[in-house]
């Protein structure tokens, strides 16, 4: 099915207000710490502020932390583990993001481990997710063992996220293996905390080399921002309010997938005279 | 600026990072361990020395890697018998 949709990066005119077939979108990466959660939670918010109908699915189970950084921690009283063993109904699990119109958090269990729901009651709980969303992203724990697996298994579509650093290409390479492995054709990768002066200077592998070595497709390019830190702990992620570069990455991300096209460029944050003028100056 | 810039980078490790991706990836996907390559070296110098005299020292064994395939590239020099054999007579040691 997922294969009969039309490759995402060339754009196809669409209705803001044309309801989209369910989607679900799986971001992982293989190495830990490259900003999985973070593009999550700012796409899933970007995504809803298009108007699109969003849950984000934490599948970190045991070390939990979509809802940190989206700052939903509080209202947390059940979680996806909950609904798997029939404690809660999936209504109940899902926590509303009040922030924007149609976002919702279904969050992970803290106390267990990975190994309390298996990839086949993922496919399940996705599939009636897609009864209600339009899109349905699932923040993938780092490594390849069970809750990768369990992340991958609904996923329609897959971002890998990549920092621009010899490790992290190495294992994106493995990630995107073993997602083809799994007959999954839709893979794009997002290549986060990009420093375009250290790009220029050839300290930095640039977009182009990491696209080359590993013949995937880019879907995103997220500059290093210091607002992303100052965001995440006040659990107010940057495309809420931010017009830094970072978020401004992150909405073109959320365009792409809601079938816009968006030329690929890296966004630079504005001087004072452009904030002070407008861009065009 | 191209130029300054270059001038400028230290070393250029974006490229260098890129190289040992390449090199890197192309074991992974061949799901070979890089240490092995010395293990083939002695394999196919082991084998070729069955029939000609082969020069050890400046035998190489190289995976080369494109974009969705890799080959592995041999160079082994040879030592011609004529000429060893008028080494050993000359007792000098640089002839092939
Ligand atoms: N574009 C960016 N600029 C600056 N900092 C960033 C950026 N993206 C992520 N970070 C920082 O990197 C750290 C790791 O981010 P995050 O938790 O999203 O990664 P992760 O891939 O989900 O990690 P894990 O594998 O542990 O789940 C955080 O401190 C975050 O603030
Ligand atoms: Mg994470």
């Amino acid at each position: 099915m997922s294969n009969m949709l039309p490759s995402i990066l060339n754009g196809h005119a669409m209705n803001e207000h044309t309801p989209l077939e369910a989607q679900v979108i799986t971001v992982t990466s293989g190495k830990g710490g490259v900003g999985k959660t973070t593009l999550t939670a700012n796409v899933g918010i970007a995504l809803a502020q298009l108007g699109r109908k969003v849950v984000v699915v934490d599948s970190d189970i045991g070390l939990r932390n979509l809802d940190l950084v989206m700052g939903l921690e509080h209202r947390i009283v059940y979680d996806i583990v909950d609904y798997v063993e029939g404690r809660c109904r999936l209504r109940q699990a899902l926590i509303r993001d009040k922030r924007v119109a149609e976002l919702f958090l279904l969050p992970a269990a803290q106390t267990r481990d990975k190994t309390a729901v298996n990839p086949q009651q993922m496919i399940q709980v996705c599939d009636e997710l897609r009864k209600e969303f339009e899109f349905i992203l699932i923040d993938s724990p780092a490594g390849i063992e069970q809750g990768f697996q369990n992340a991958l298994a609904p996923a329609d579509l897959v971002l890998v996220v990549i920092n621009p650093e010899v490790s992290s290409v190495r294992d994106a390479d493995r990630v995107i293996g073993l997602a083809e492995s799994q007959g999954k054709t839709q893979i794009y990768l997002v290549i986060n905390r990009v420093v375009p002066a250290r790009v220029k200077r050839q300290e930095m592998l640039s977009v182009e080399d990491i696209k080359e070595v590993l013949s995937t497709e880019i879907i995103g390019i997220v500059p290093e921002d210091d607002a992303i830190l100052s965001a995440s702990n006040r659990g107010m992620p940057v495309v809420c309010n931010g017009k830094g570069p970072a978020a401004l990455a992150y909405r073109d991300i959320a365009r792409r997938l809601s079938g816009e096209h968006v030329p690929l460029e890296i966004p630079q944050a504005l001087g004072w005279w452009q904030r002070l003028f407008g861009k065009a100056s | 600026m191209e130029a300054l810039n270059r001038f400028f980078a230290k070393s250029n490790s974006a490229q260098v990072a890129k190289q040992r991706l390449q090199t890197l990836l192309a074991y992974d996907r061949l799901e070979i361990p890089p240490g092995v390559l010395a293990l083939i070296k002695d394999d196919i110098v082991a084998a070729i020395s069955r029939r000609v005299s082969v020069d050890c020292e400046h035998v190489n064994v190289n995976l080369l890697h494109e974009q969705n395939s890799s080959k592995l590239v041999v160079d082994i020099p040879l030592i011609a018998n004529r000429g060893a054999r008028a080494v050993r007579s000359a007792g000098r040691s640089n002839a092939r």
